[in-house]
């Protein structure tokens, strides 16, 4: 997310010829020492490993946690934005006036009034922060309203008068690629164009011995955390502006706001509040909420709050990506696979957001071309991915960034595949998944960590997959109800791809042993302020409660990039041990002091320091703490590690992206009603591999929520849209799983060791969300014959897909 | 619009009120009295983030007119734990069991299976879904939830410390 814009811009541009084809380097190796490190005092883990209870549970249990709408709003303007009502219309005129004579009014501010520019964005800032002279989508802001109060603001909305002339609009990415589309951005609608090319793809079709193409579409989808937006603006009195909501990325917020109120990035202050739930959207909707508190607090000189209403965060705030993927697969009679063809129709709807790229691999529409093809070795692949503005809200972050969209292709592809070719769903990805020294689809070849065929085997252990899939059939004697297996197997990357996926953070220890753990990695229900300070006194050899997490705040914590990426545990975790690390060794030196022991004979665990080989000689953490303090022994630690560089040769799409995979294999078992479609998941098992489980239970936690997500988007979530206007702004309509929907889920830990995590760790948090959708979608192809390639499988579709397949099978 | 008298009991403590009468529980609630442990996702008795327990019955507070509430007691999640801080069990075993993430459907769940356990003392795996499945969760897949409940269930006064 660092590189900068204007660089971000040259690489973007449709036309431009990349230099020469760039060879595929390995994986440096630079890093791994730090691996070898975290063994040296070892005797064993002490904290790493352990299902901790999570540091803020008191908190949240007894109602004491504060999220951002708990701030007393006393003294604070209320923040208004006056939306269009258009898809796509040129502003002729604005007039104001009668808004601002309303009593308690403040301000009411329009394009004119942002002192700097007039654009954000997390990659390219093309989202105006008040419209000018045209709008985009449904949505857009055209002005902004200060008031005393909440009321008085809404109700200056009504009052401002638009002069719009609508233009045509365009909602299908395909239409908006056409040659008399209406025109979205002066640049037009193609936001990029990426390809992937390895092997011969035409030679790859020839030696294969069955093809299928099929083409497979998936809506937008709302995150839906229950925490509507809220974000302050706090002009300070040293004139900094100080910007505080929830969010998952106050860097790339602090980044937005300095360049929209045209000061240099120390005069904006970002203070990150625990989130009420996040999943990618509040990487996004913070940059839009803060610029636009920020820009009315400067300009009245006073504290402005936002907050948003459940139909507002629907309306305003990125959704999942929609696409319309295409794929045409060619393998031998024995299951090998040899050729895959990939075309992406994605959807970025009205403004940037995360979509494009930002090189060498970050932004999600490039992740979904590197991960088309699937965990599997395809010697011949090519994908074609076009990433397309559209007259709709628009597409973001949303746990998987694009992963998702393409495992609903690859996954279901194979499996029709493996129909064809009567072959098990299982042995089909047998034959064909990574193993250790596999090549991806950029020709990445996977070296270490590579657990993808162990979470195969250990999830149809736990799910007694061969005994079910005997019992596969009808279940009751009127046949109507007819039980199916599915299995979906998934990869996902512990990084962003970018040269800017470093981290920093601090760790300082105080002379009666407490600690305090400084780092930019937020909180939004995930677990970080658990599982970090977990790895920070692990290190240091001191007890959770000792580690005091610092709530993110951009005037006080290091660089750490945004909290995304399933990148926080092994990326940040690094960062803390070698921080901690450089405290550890003034502490091991004034126990050995003290002690006239050797430093390199002490453990330091649980707050004690003792000699190894006299374990009842020893000292406390504290007093070690005490002694440093008084003889001037360094107690402040600063840590940054980056994971190995990424490369992508953006005409080949060939290179080392990510520096490790997350792994795992989904299974789960439906009864589909085929005489009305209805689909109930009667049992589930995800085995994943992580590498090492920092905090099982968390992790645990991880995989559920993940899985019940996938259950959504699979069987009922859908942003339906007409028009240009979305029909379900409200969760009555905008249905997510409920406690009746989601099945017990059995989870499988495996840990395949990465040599580049703390402890071996690698990411965990989208994971589990990605092969859950394309799992129940094969179990219900494989219960009721009917196959569903437009999402959701909501009853009605189902109905269809039996239908159209000629009707229930065997009746 | 003229104000009126409010009385009823909260988390023990009777209070007495001019409100006005078109006030929602859940305004009164957070903004007037400060208890912000009570939760606002949606305004439409959707999520179920506000619920409190109304005579012990659980109720979406952005549904209830305050008013509503006139003579009445209201349990929030503040009041939940004893005076001295001990914790209701069944917050000990929402930490224990690794229930809470986000946290912000937890006040929500908690007073749903509260009410669930006192009008069933021992409920089945169904019906425990069945009380909570107006309160939703987007993090932990219910999983969790449903195990922490459980575990209240069947706890016989021992409470595990977390």
């Amino acid at each position: 997310m660092n590189a900068p814009f204007d660089l971000i811009l040259r690489e973007h541009a449709m036309n431009e010829k990349s230099e020469k084809k760039k060879k595929v380097k390995t994986l440096t190796k630079e890093r791994v020492d730090l691996q070898k490190l975290s063994r040296i005092m070892s005797g064993g883990l002490s904290l790493a490993g352990q299902s901790a209870v999570r540091t803020d549970a008191r908190r949240k249990v007894t109602g004491t946690q504060l999220y951002g709408a708990d701030y007393a709003p006393d003294g604070f303007l209320h923040g208004k934005i006056l939306r269009s009502p258009h898809p796509h219309a040129l502003i002729k005129s604005i007039n104001s006036d009668k808004a601002r004579a309303l009593p308690g009014v403040v301000a009411v501010l329009t394009a004119k009034d942002i002192p700097g520019r007039n654009g954000f964005g997390a990659i390219i800032p093309d989202q105006p922060v008040i419209c000018e002279d045209k709008v985009r989508f449904v949505g857009d802001g055209v002005a902004l309203v200060a008031a005393e109060t909440e009321k008085a603001a809404q109700e200056a909305l009504s009052l401002i008068e638009v002069d719009y002339e609508p233009l045509p609009a365009v909602f299908d990415p395909r239409e908006a690629l056409k040659k008399d589309a209406p025109k979205i951005h002066e640049k037009g609608n193609l936001l990029s164009y990426n390809k992937l090319r390895k092997g011969d793809l035409d030679k790859g079709f020839v030696q294969a011995e069955v093809v299928l193409e099929r083409t497979y579409q998936v809506p937008f989808l709302d995150h839906a955390y229950l925490e509507p937006d809220i974000c302050m603006a706090v002009p300070q009195q040293d004139g900094v502006m100080l910007v505080e909501g929830p969010m998952q990325a106050p860097f790339t917020v602090r980044r937005n706001i300095n360049a929209v109120l045209g000061v240099p990035i120390n005069r904006v202050r970002v203070r990150q509040i625990p989130m009420g739930g996040g999943f990618g959207g509040k990487e996004d909707s913070p940059i839009d909420l803060g610029c636009r508190a920020a820009v009315l607090a400067y300009r009245t000189g006073r504290p402005v709050r936002m907050s948003l209403e459940r139909e507002e965060v629907v309306l305003q705030t990125c959704k999942r990506h929609p696409m319309i993927m295409k794929v045409k697969i060619g393998a031998k009679k024995n299951g090998s696979l040899v050729a895959f063809h990939g075309v992406i129709y994605d959807e970025q709807g009205a403004y940037a957001s995360l979509g494009p790229i930002i090189p060498p691999a970050g932004g999600s529409h490039i992740h979904s071309m590197i991960m088309m093809a699937g965990p599997y070795e395809i010697p011949n692949v090519h994908v074609d991915a076009y990433l397309v503005y559209t007259n709709h809200p628009y597409g973001g972050a949303m746990r998987g960034f694009g992963a998702p969209q393409v495992h609903i292709a690859h996954e279901q592809i194979i499996d029709e595949l493996a129909v064809q070719l009567g072959m098990s769903p299982l042995d089909i990805r047998r034959k064909n998944g990574f193993r250790k020294g596999s090549a991806t689809a950029t020709g990445q070849v996977l070296d270490q960590s590579v657990g993808l065929l162990d979470s195969l085997e250990a999830c149809a252990k736990r799910f007694d997959w061969d005994r079910k899939y005997k019992n596969r059939g009808y279940v009751d004697e009127q046949r109507t109800k007819r039980r199916g297996l599915g299995v979906g197997m998934g990869w996902y990357r512990t990084s962003i791809g970018t040269g800017g996926d470093a981290c920093g953070a601090n760790v300082h220890v105080h002379e009666d042993g407490s600690v305090l753990l400084f780092t930019g990695i937020t909180e939004m229900g995930q677990g970080s302020y658990t599982v970090l300070p977990q790895i920070c006194a692990e290190e240091l050899g001191v007890c959770l409660e000792d580690v005091r997490y610092v709530t993110p705040d951009t005037d006080i914590v290091p660089e750490a990039g945004p909290t995304v990426g399933s990148r926080s545990t092994t990326l940040m975790g690094n960062a803390i041990i070698l921080a901690a690390r450089q405290v550890k060794k003034s502490i091991l030196e004034a126990a050995s002091e003290i002690l006239a022991v050797p430093a390199d004979r002490l453990e330091a665990r649980d707050r004690n320091i003792f000699d190894r080989e006299a374990p009842g000689r020893g000292i406390t953490f504290k007093e070690a703490a005490a002694k440093c303090m008084a003889t001037g022994k360094r107690l402040i630690g600063q840590g940054w590690w980056a994971p190995p560089t990424p490369s992508l040769d953006p005409e080949t799409g060939q290179g080392n992206p990510y520096f490790v995979y997350t792994y795992a294999t989904h299974m789960a078992e439906v009864i589909v009603d085929v005489e009305t479609g209805e689909v109930a998941i009667t049992d589930y098992a995800a085995a994943f591999d992580v590498g090492k489980a920092i905090n099982p239970r968390a992790l645990e936690g991880q995989i559920e929520g993940g899985v019940a997500m996938g259950m959504g988007y699979a069987l009922m979530e859908k942003i339906v849209t007409e028009a240009g206007y979305i029909q379900n702004l409200s969760l009555r309509n905008y249905l997510i799983p409920t406690a009746l929907d989601v099945p017990g889920i059995k989870s499988v830990i495996i840990e395949v060791e990465n040599k580049y995590g703390p402890y071996g760790a690698k990411g965990i948090g989208e994971m589990p969300n990605i092969p859950a959708t394309p799992a129940i979608l094969n179990a219900i192809s494989d219960a009721c014959g009917g196959r569903i390639r437009t999402l959701p499988a909501d009853s009605e579709s189902v109905f269809r897909a039996i239908q159209e397949a000629g009707g229930p099978p065997d009746k | 619009m003229k104000k009126v008298g409010l009385s009823f009991n909260v988390n023990g403590k009777e209070v007495d009120l001019e409100i006005h009468p078109n006030t929602m529980l859940v305004d009164l609630l957070r903004d007037t009295l400060r208890l912000t442990g009570t939760k606002e996702g949606c305004r439409e008795g959707e999520c179920g983030a506000c619920t409190v327990l109304l005579d012990g019955l659980a109720v979406n507070s952005c549904l209830i007119p305050a008013l509503k509430a006139q003579g009445k007691s209201v349990v929030t999640i503040e009041g939940l734990a004893e005076a001295d801080g001990q914790l209701d069990s069944l917050q000990q075993y929402f930490m224990t069991e690794g229930a809470v993430q986000c946290g912000f459907c937890t006040p929500g769940m908690i007073l749903n299976a509260k009410s669930l356990l006192e009008r069933i003392p021992d409920p089945d795996e169904q019906e425990i879904r069945h009380a909570i499945s107006g309160v939703l969760c987007r993090c932990t897949g219910y999983q969790k939830i449903v195990d922490a409940i459980k575990a209240a269930r069947n706890d016989k006064g021992q409470t595990p410390q977390g």
